[in-house]
């Protein structure tokens, strides 16, 4: 009975701390959060603050120069990204399912609101090549 | 030059986002804390050992066990895995698109497991393997006048072949579709052609040991979705339908060997697919790399370094285990190594269902859109066809936000976690009569279950990174 007791008490000690813990890492974790915040909301602007565009250029095998392209938004802001492309194929965005023939040589501009969250790609429909991996945060 | 390895299932069109920090502190807390009131508030009597079965009415047990229905749930399986074929072969090679990639690998492989562990082992009546083999057996006794005769199954093997097949499969759906160096995902057609070969196989095995005792060892489905049948609450004990004590089953399914190769070899696939895109993804590319280096295709070299990989997994998960095992051998009074190591495994389980909730909840609720949707009107992907006026529908990504399915991860670990250690305690005090001694052998299945629960919560928050 004795021990028990003692048990009980050590074991509301341990949640104690723990609860405790618990406060401070959700701090750090939401000073986080507003850093991440920051961090894309500059990268979506451009010097004068206006809206930046990234662009995407494919090379004439149908890769995307320097690799997949990484986005990173929150979600309500406006995803935008521009398609140059060295050959003809469909861009498609997938899960928000939108997707623009380009021709070889010209390019697209994607224009829409981030309502979905999680990870997405887009890639060249005919070719299967993934260009850019969307992220969207809460 | 560089790789990229995109999206292995091209099933998806989403990925998960990684658990932020804080909830991943969160859960590792939670984890430590339920432990420690494990240790302390632990009962002296197992409670788990007796199923303690009770049956249910009658008439409705023998309605749903009785011939007719039999018949028409082996028919349904028949169909099934005949028309996913089917579709494989003659449908679109785009994998989202065509029926047998979402109804093989999502509704049917995360489907009967996410429901075994309620309603027990309902694959058992749909196994069209099963179907076939009781069908060539009954005919085979009613021509010949007598019951066939069937090869003595070596027991040493007991569950082994489909623990190696469990690995395969995954292996199958992850690996295999490569093309030219990248990750593009299991064909189709590629999947068709397995089921084919994984048919006659399996047919091949039930007639030469038996259609039951092939199920129970080496038939790959059933070994793996009636591992998780043992945490379900309704069971079948001499032909009739019962209700059972929930988690009890599984306390006696460990008694064939190589029972815990199957639970350790579904832990370490589903830490291999969800870490070869975060957690491993460096160390892949760069084997991937010496590899290709050394003058092997791009194909077969990416193919060799996820093959690597996902068998150093298994042996990281067995070797956990094992130091588990060893452990507890130390504690006064312990039964043998032999008789801990499966006795001990089924408590695996909850923990290996865990890993599973957490890395495809989301792939499942997503894509069962697709399955009822265009996939069940437009089944070959033709657009020529939509049968139930489903064929344009699409999957609405709304229906979960992030941080729901981030709750549903790290809430199945810790769930996992808690059952496991409660499993892990029942059987402890069984071996060691003596509380004290009972209560010193689990620091070490706590250490494993911890080490398990928090390389899970690992995994869920490097995802993708």
């Amino acid at each position: 009975m004795n021990s028990n007791t003692t048990r009980v008490v050590a074991g509301i000690a341990v949640v104690a701390v723990a609860v405790v813990l618990f406060a401070v890492l959700r701090d750090d974790g939401k000073s986080d959060n507003e850093k991440v915040e920051e961090q894309t909301k500059t990268e979506h602007t451009g010097a004068n603050g206006a809206p930046a565009t990234t662009t995407i250029v494919v090379d004439k095998e149908g890769k995307p120069v320097g690799g997949i392209a990484q986005l990173t938004y929150n979600e309500g802001e406006q995803v935008r990204f521009k398609v140059e492309s060295g050959v003809s194929d469909e861009v498609h965005m997938h899960g928000y399912d939108i997707g623009k023939d380009v021709k070889a040589g010209g390019s697209v501009t994607f224009d829409f609101p981030a309502t979905l969250e999680g990870v997405f790609e887009a890639e060249l429909e005919d070719r299967k090549e993934q260009i850019l991996e969307l992220t969207v945060n809460p | 030059m560089s790789f990229f390895l995109p999206l292995a299932h091209a099933l998806v069109a989403r990925k998960d986002l990684p658990v932020p920090a804080w909830l991943f502190a969160w859960g590792a807390s939670l984890v430590l804390i339920v432990s420690f009131f494990a240790l302390s508030a632990g009962w002296r009597k197992p409670r788990f050992e007796d199923e303690k079965w009770r049956p249910l009415d009658e008439r409705f047990s023998r309605a749903l066990l009785g011939y007719p229905v039999q018949v028409l749930c082996g028919l349904i399986g028949i169909f099934l895995l005949g028309f996913s074929i089917y579709a494989g072969l003659h449908g679109t090679e785009a994998p989202d698109r065509n029926f047998a990639l979402t109804f093989i690998f999502v509704t049917a492989w995360l489907g009967f497991p996410f429901f075994s562990v309620i309603f027990g082992d309902i694959f058992r009546p749909f196994n069209p393997w099963r179907a076939v083999g009781r069908a060539v057996g009954g005919a085979f006794g009613l021509v010949a006048g007598q019951g066939s005769a069937h090869l003595r199954y070596p027991e040493r093997l007991g569950r082994w072949p489909a623990a190696i097949g469990l690995l395969s499969v995954v292996w199958l759906e992850v690996i295999y579709g490569t093309s030219g160096g990248v990750a593009v995902g299991l064909s189709p057609h590629a999947c068709a052609v397995a089921a084919l070969v994984y048919s006659a196989y399996t047919l091949v095995m039930m007639g030469l040991f038996g259609v039951e005792k092939w199920c129970e060892t080496g038939e790959i489905f059933s070994v793996y979705f009636g591992m998780f049948s043992q945490l379900g609450g309704f069971g079948v004990r001499d032909g009739r339908l019962g209700r059972r004590l929930p988690l009890a089953a599984s306390t006696h399914w460990a008694t064939v060997p190589g029972s815990a190769a199957v639970v350790i070899a579904s832990i370490a696939s589903t830490s291999f697919d969800g870490a070869q895109e975060g957690a491993l993804k460096d160390a892949i590319i760069q084997t991937f790399e010496w590899l290709s280096e050394t003058g092997l295709s791009l194909t077969a070299s990416l193919r060799l370094a996820d093959t690597i990989f996902m068998a150093i997994c298994f042996v990281g998960v067995g070797l956990v285990y094992l130091i588990g095992v060893r452990g507890m051998s130390t504690v006064r009074g312990a039964p043998p190594v032999k008789e801990l190591r499966r006795g001990f495994a089924h408590t695996l389980i909850p923990i290996a269902f865990a890993y599973l909730v957490a890395h495809y909840f989301s792939l499942f609720v997503f894509q069962e859109q697709a399955q009822f949707g265009y996939l069940l009107s437009d089944p070959l992907g033709t657009a020529t066809t939509d049968l139930f006026g489903t064929a344009n529908n699409g999957i609405d990504f709304k229906v979960l936000s992030a941080n729901a399915i981030w709750y549903v991860q790290v809430g199945a670990l810790v769930i996992g976690h808690v059952v496991g250690l409660t499993l892990a305690h029942d059987r402890a005090i069984t071996y060691w009569g003596n509380y004290r001694q009972a209560a010193r052998s689990q620091y070490w299945m706590l250490a494993v279950m911890v080490a398990f629960t928090c390389f899970g919560l690992y995994l869920l928050s490097v995802a993708n990174a």
